[in-house]
């Protein structure tokens, strides 16, 4: 390993064991150094651990062993069987989920506006105001006033993000944010992603789409078994991977989308 | 069978019978108070980490779930004065009774709509920074309590209807009322038509209300 200072580091994660119960065994080891600016994309085997390490990142999940730095500083470690979780620092991070998640019984605006008004103390005009400045920013100023129900998936997703981006997030994590939606709306949620990656929106995302991957990606992990089995760019990861697990994973990937 | 019908019998006896639904509304809105606000205190005690809490209130819960509401009702007019030496009027031992069996009802229908909640709003709430309690406050509680409202009412009904029972303790309801008029008149069929009629009158409505509201439900979640 290359001596990098400790604050050049955006997530440190060291060693981190993580499962489910006294059985399960998702997380066995695992070590990654996202740098800033980086847009680190995840991929791998279906049940492989890749929505737990993002789970973990987001300070959703407690961890058996290891630890987590975000911006250089303590953000999670295990200690005994007790995990402590910063939650000031977990403020700064954001994420979208694979499955819808916005509140149904709020509009799309007091979606956007209740953490802000909650956590941060933002008054309601103010919240207001960056709220339909984002939406527009998406193309979603005319949903401002709907309720998600009234939203396609791919709107939801859309306004999704945007809420994460209210909070102003140092870092963004996406977990298969396109994988539930009709094959004609994942486009449009793409779009918004990559318009984030060209501001320089740090983020790790899981994706089976490898094409987006490769649009997105400043870094490709790929993960299996628990651990980190290959880690570079984009061209190396998935267009000639040095490994052998990562070859027959690509090589099938690329065969089941013909 | 030459019987015959004589609404007239009934219809010049109104009086008694408005006052006993007066009675009946009256045990029905009582004990709704109790069941949907204590309803909800409960729910939270059989959800809760801590089995002291939980385990006395899903006992709560099964008793009235798991014995007939006429049991109920005629063990606490019985039992409790001897038992506790208490001695309460026959409308508010009533209400006591019906809303206790309302409440171990509401309490699973508001415990089901809050485990309803779908898991990753909560995780979403975790991610946009909200405390547990803003959580609960912004995010469980509202959900929860539009789901429990069709299932709310239903009971609500179910209680209405269920009240009837105070009659054989004496309490001067609508029920009791009905039988009293039948045999002063010897007119059963009329009276008990026009008493089922004055229920069917409360609770259809209600019965259509809960059902829209299930539609309507049903098409936001889409
Ligand atoms: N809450 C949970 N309880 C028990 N097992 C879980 C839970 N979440 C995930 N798992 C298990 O952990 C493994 C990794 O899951 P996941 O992180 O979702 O993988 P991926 O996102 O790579 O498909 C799977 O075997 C899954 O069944
Ligand atoms: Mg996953």
């Amino acid at each position: 390993m290359t001596a990098i200072p400790q604050d050049a580091a955006l997530v440190r994660i060291t060693d981190l064991h993580k499962g489910y119960g006294a059985h399960i065994k998702v997380l066995r080891g695992l070590n990654i150094e996202m740098k800033p600016g980086e847009r680190v994309v995840v991929i791998g085997p279906s049940g492989g651990g890749k929505s737990t390490l993002l789970r973990v990142v987001m300070g959703l999940e407690e961890i058996q062993q290891g630890s987590v730095t975000f911006a250089g500083k303590p953000y999670i470690s295990a200690e005994g069987s007790k995990t402590r979780i910063d939650t000031e620092q977990r403020k700064k991070i954001g994420m979208v989920f694979q499955h819808y998640t916005l509140f149904p019984h709020l509009t799309v605006l007091q979606n956007l506006t209740l953490a802000p008004r909650k956590v941060h103390g933002v008054s309601r005009s103010a919240a207001e105001d960056r709220g339909r400045a984002i939406l527009a920013r998406f193309g979603l100023d005319a949903k401002a006033d709907a309720y998600p129900s009234q939203l396609s998936g791919g709107q939801k997703q859309r306004v999704a993000i945007a809420r994460a981006l209210m909070l102003d997030p140092q870092l963004m994590l996406f977990d298969e944010v396109t994988s539930a939606l009709d094959p004609e709306l994942v486009a449009e949620v793409e779009a918004v992603i990559l318009q984030l990656a060209s501001q320089g929106m740090p983020m790790m995302m899981v994706t089976h789409d490898m094409w987006f991957a490769r649009n997105v990606a400043s870094r490709v992990i790929f993960c299996a078994g628990g651990v980190v089995v290959e880690d570079g760019p984009p061209e190396q990861v998935l267009g000639n991977p040095k490994e052998e697990r990562t070859r027959e994973f690509i090589d099938r990937v690329f065969h089941i989308k013909g | 069978m030459d019987y015959t019908l004589d609404l007239g019998a009934v219809t010049r006896n109104l009086g008694p019978l408005f006052d006993g639904l007066a009675v009946t509304l009256q045990l029905t809105v009582a004990a709704n108070i109790i069941g949907i606000t204590a309803g909800f205190g409960l729910a939270l005690l059989v959800l809760s980490r801590f089995a002291l809490l939980r385990l006395p209130a899903m006992l709560f819960v099964e008793f009235f779930r798991c014995t007939p509401a006429i049991v109920q009702i005629v063990w606490f007019f019985y039992c409790v004065p001897m038992l506790f030496n208490v001695f309460l009027d026959p409308i508010t031992m009533g209400v006591l009774a019906l809303g206790l069996n309302l409440t171990a009802f509401n309490a699973e229908a508001y415990r089901a709509s809050i485990q309803a909640v779908p898991r990753e709003h909560l995780d979403a709430g975790i991610a946009l920074g909200l405390t547990p309690a803003q959580r609960v406050l912004n995010i469980v509680l509202p959900q929860a309590m539009r789901a429990s409202v069709p299932v709310l009412l239903t009971n609500g009904i179910g209680t209405f209807q269920q009240s009837a029972l105070v009659a054989i303790v004496g309490v001067a309801d609508l029920m009791y009322q009905g039988k009293t008029l039948a045999t002063q008149t010897y007119r059963p069929i009329e009276t008990f038509t026009i008493i089922a009629l004055f229920y069917l009158a409360v609770s259809f409505p209600v019965s259509q209300l809960v059902g829209w509201l299930e539609r309507r439900r049903g098409l936001a979640a889409r």
